[in-house]
């Protein structure tokens, strides 16, 4: 499904800040997989979700989906098979805008943003029924600008945004890192019920061990731009949290939260 | 009394046109644009010479709209595609504004006294009655303004439009969309231009005359526009923003014509200006500030 | 806080309006608007006044004076234009041509008589016709350059020069024009006009390096950008000895060699003239013609000539109107 190939990335090339990320960096990942990675600071985890939605250029190598080449395509291309949510939650929705108006633009992705009302009245039931599967009221809300919810709230609803619409590939870069304990037990509650139910193929990039461990039927662990500890399936459910800290602790990082 | 209100609304809102531009590109789009300076006059050169050609009058609004798309179009290619910064892209056009300005026009001066406009034509003569003719200029304006906001309105509401809201609010969104956002940014800024320029054009037939410098300075009443009317209605549901923001173009031109009408020299009107403008910054910092605390 | 600045905003309006309709009996009410700072500008309007007072319009007596100024810009100028119309005045005198034009295109329609002055080209601006006649409620003096008098002045003075250079801001349509005369008439005198354009005052130093090396003299017109940067054209044209030609009395003032020109101070006498024609009610401005002076008079300034080492001729010298033997700064 996914491929990276050989993938190279130097940071600030040419200057003595010159600094190697990746080298010779290969992974695959299979249709349907949801992926956890945890890794160090620096280790090159986010930095590898840039590469794959785009955001940022590779020095050489290569990215495949379903055997395409997507190498070179720019980032709102690859966006039409990618679904994002972000770490900082402000950046998943329009802050200025309604719930319903933001509802309205994730309802329309992959169709052309014309002329036509914005908003179809019609649809306005469905996006209340999806609301609703949050708990969180914001059915009650529509009309509401996102700026004024929660940060909570507002992952949940960058979270429903990034899925409503057919995508390929889920891309969670930390998403609850910037939350409460409690809200973020929420919305990784959601966020696997989401996975689930849609089949989605996700990698998701988070510091919270207990999660990486618990969710997902794949982990690997980034140290230096590499993969040391890839396990999936029953080998996977095989490692306890122990273990797994124990290797964490071996390249120094903090446990999450 | 009445001739100087008379004045202040058709003044003001005749300007507010370009300064529902300038909102589109600052308060939306979050984009400080200033090749406005270049397209205000651009409207006016090019209604002035169809004009003269012979052109309907109304219809040359449609061109200068269109030629006035055309510039913002430009300053976001050299935004989106050649990545200069925002205020730099502006400068640039504005500066070569001026010369195409100039060529368009042949002269930096050009009357068209003895033309029909849409404000002086054979129509108005014959169907107007002789009372209604000094509030002809200001009827004529008012729907315009209407038209333009209506359209506008109908416009941010639309898919496209909801598009450029996002564009401001937050473009990693646009670009979560599967949009490119510079197409969007482009978008919104030659629709913003293309405002300007159709403001230009009325304010050429209105004057009866084209006057190359009557675009300097267009980017500072605009931004004041914008600035007086939002902070000064943002707290009043019903009113809608771009209605605030027409609403603060038509208080601009009643603080000038007020200031002139005090005798105050002309030289000073910019001091004025800035000074009201802090005014209502702070004011609603401060409004802003208590409804925090509360 | 809001309410305060409301309370300001509403005091304001209401004093302007109680100054608006501040009206009083037997005097007649004018309002001058003037488009830019500027000497020959003010010469115009200070002679304006003497020509309304010869005729019996005295200020601050049976006359009051609104002025206005608008600093070069034009919205300013609408704007002081609908403030003179809302003040009700009986008659709006415009010197320089975007204020006549603002004043003629505002008050159509409202039964205010504009007299302009100081407008090269009336019939290029529209505001009359071909044949001189008006196009509305509207007329006044022009101050058309005596292009082929100063022409004949530098070659009695310069009897060898080929090459006259001019410099002129692009955006000023009066400039074009004179520039468009002298195109004309230049071969008559034998001599070849190199033009030099340029956009904004910052392009002046260079553009005067580069026409120093090209030309045998400059000559001015009364282009605004210019003239307001003479000193330091005469400065880079004096370190060359290339003499400069003024195109009135105060550019000669300050450093220019000679010059044929107009006096401002009668061309506003003559329009205050016809000011007071209309304002007693003897004549319309639409049944007037447009005027102009074509009593023309030489400036000279002995102190540049010295400098240069001319020797102006004699019977230039003897008719000049003023000589200067020092150069003001």
């Amino acid at each position: 499904m996914l491929n990276l190939v050989d993938i190279h990335k130097y940071y600030n090339p040419g200057t003595v800040n010159e600094s190697c990320l990746f080298k010779d960096f290969n992974l695959s990942i299979d249709e349907g997989e949801f992926v956890s990675v945890v890794g160090s600071n620096g280790s090159g985890k986010t930095s590898m979700l840039n590469l794959i939605c785009g955001s940022i250029p590779l020095d050489s190598g290569k990215i495949l989906i379903n055997d395409i080449e997507i190498t070179d395509m720019p980032e709102h291309i690859r966006a039409k098979r990618i679904g994002r949510v972000y770490q900082n939650p402000a950046m998943g929705t329009c802050p200025n805008m309604t719930i319903l108006e933001n509802m309205a633009m994730a309802d329309n992705k992959n169709k052309p943003f014309h002329l036509g009302r914005g908003t179809n009245k019609k649809r306005i039931n469905f996006y209340k029924e999806t609301l609703s599967s949050l708990d969180l009221g914001l059915e009650n809300k529509l009309n509401v600008t996102v700026g004024s919810l929660s940060g909570g709230q507002r992952q949940a609803m960058a979270l429903l945004m990034s899925t409503m619409t057919p995508i390929e590939f889920l891309i969670l870069d930390e998403h609850t890192a910037a939350l409460d304990p409690k809200t973020a037990d929420l919305i990784m509650k959601l966020t696997d019920k989401i996975v689930k139910e849609k089949k989605v193929t996700t990698i998701m990039v988070t510091h919270n061990l207990r999660y990486a461990v618990k969710y997902g039927d794949r982990l690997i662990m980034m140290h230096n731009g590499e993969s040391i500890f890839d396990k999936s399936g029953e080998d996977k459910k095989a490692s306890s949290i122990d273990d797994i800290l124990k290797l964490f602790n071996e390249i120094s990082i903090e446990c999450g939260n | 009394m009445l001739t100087i209100i008379l004045g202040i609304l058709e003044e003001g809102l005749l300007y507010s046109i370009m300064t529902l531009g300038v909102y589109i590109t600052y308060k939306i789009l979050d984009f400080p644009d200033l090749s406005v300076d270049g397209t205000f006059p651009l409207g006016g050169a090019v209604t002035v010479v169809l004009i003269s050609r012979g052109m309907n009058p109304l219809l040359t609004l449609l061109f200068a709209f269109f030629v006035g798309a055309m510039a913002g179009i430009i300053t976001g290619i050299i935004h989106v595609k050649f990545k200069v910064r925002d205020l730099l892209s502006g400068i640039i056009v504005m500066t070569g504004l001026y010369s195409v300005n100039l060529r368009i026009a042949g002269r930096s001066n050009i009357p068209i006294f003895s033309y029909e406009t849409i404000f002086e034509n054979k129509f108005i003569d014959k169907y107007i009655p002789e009372k209604l003719v000094p509030y002809i200029g200001l009827i004529i304006i008012i729907i315009i303004v209407l038209i333009v906001k209506a359209l506008l309105d109908r416009y941010l509401e639309t898919k496209s439009g909801y598009l450029l809201r996002a564009a401001g609010d937050n473009e990693v969104l646009v670009t979560s969309l599967a949009k490119d956002k510079g197409l969007v940014k482009i978008i919104g800024l030659a629709i913003a231009n293309a405002l300007v320029a159709l403001a230009g054009a009325i304010y050429s037939q209105k004057q009866g005359f084209f006057e190359i410098s009557n675009g300097t300075g267009t980017v500072v009443i605009g931004l004041a526009s914008v600035i007086i009317g939002t902070k000064a209605f943002q707290n009043i549901g019903f009113i809608k923003t771009t209605s605030a923001v027409i609403l603060g173009s038509i208080i601009y031109k009643a603080c000038v014509a007020i200031a002139i009408s005090l005798g105050l020299p002309a030289s000073d009107l910019r001091l004025i200006t800035s000074t009201l403008f802090l005014i209502i910054l702070i004011v609603s910092q401060d409004r802003m500030r208590r409804v925090k605390d509360a | 806080m809001k309410k305060t600045i409301y309370l300001v905003l509403t005091s304001v309006l209401l004093m302007s309006v109680l100054i608006g309709c501040n009206k009083k009996e037997k005097i007649t009410t004018i309002g001058i608007a003037q488009f830019a700072d500027h000497g020959s500008l003010d010469n115009c309007r200070e002679g304006f006044i003497q020509g309304l007072k010869d005729n019996g319009y005295v200020e601050n007596d049976n006359l009051k004076i609104i002025y206005d100024n608008a600093q070069e810009d034009g919205v300013i100028g609408n704007q002081i234009i609908t403030n003179f119309i809302s003040k009700k005045v009986d008659l709006i005198a415009a010197i320089a041509t975007p204020m006549a034009q603002s004043a003629y295109g505002g008050t159509k329609n409202k039964n205010i008589p504009v007299v302009y002055t100081a407008v090269t080209d009336p019939v290029l601006a529209e505001l009359a016709n071909p044949d001189k006649t008006s196009v509305g409620n509207v007329t006044g003096t022009s101050d058309i350059l005596p292009v082929t008098e100063q022409l004949a002045m530098i070659r009695a003075i310069l009897p060898n020069a080929k090459k006259i250079g001019i410099m002129y801001t692009t955006s000023e349509s009066n400039s074009l024009s004179a520039i468009k005369e002298y195109r004309a008439a230049a071969a008559d005198y034998g001599f070849e006009i190199i033009e030099s354009g340029i956009a904004t005052a910052a392009d002046i130093p260079l553009a005067t390096d580069q026409i120093l090396e090209k030309v045998d003299c400059l000559n001015n017109l009364t282009d605004n950008t210019v003239v307001s940067s003479l000193s330091a054209i005469l400065n880079k044209a004096n370190k060359k000895s290339i003499p400069v030609f003024g195109s009135e009395v105060e550019q000669v003032k300050i450093g220019c060699l000679a010059s044929i020109g107009l006096d401002y101070f009668d061309l506003g006498k003559k329009t205050g003239a016809m000011a007071a024609l209309i304002l007693k009610g003897e004549k319309q401005a639409s049944e007037m013609e447009f005027e102009v002076i074509d009593e023309y008079s030489f400036y000279g300034n002995s102190k540049v000539a010295e400098d240069l080492g001319i020797i102006l001729p004699e019977d230039y010298v003897k008719s000049a109107k003023e000589m200067f033997n020092e150069v003001v700064q």
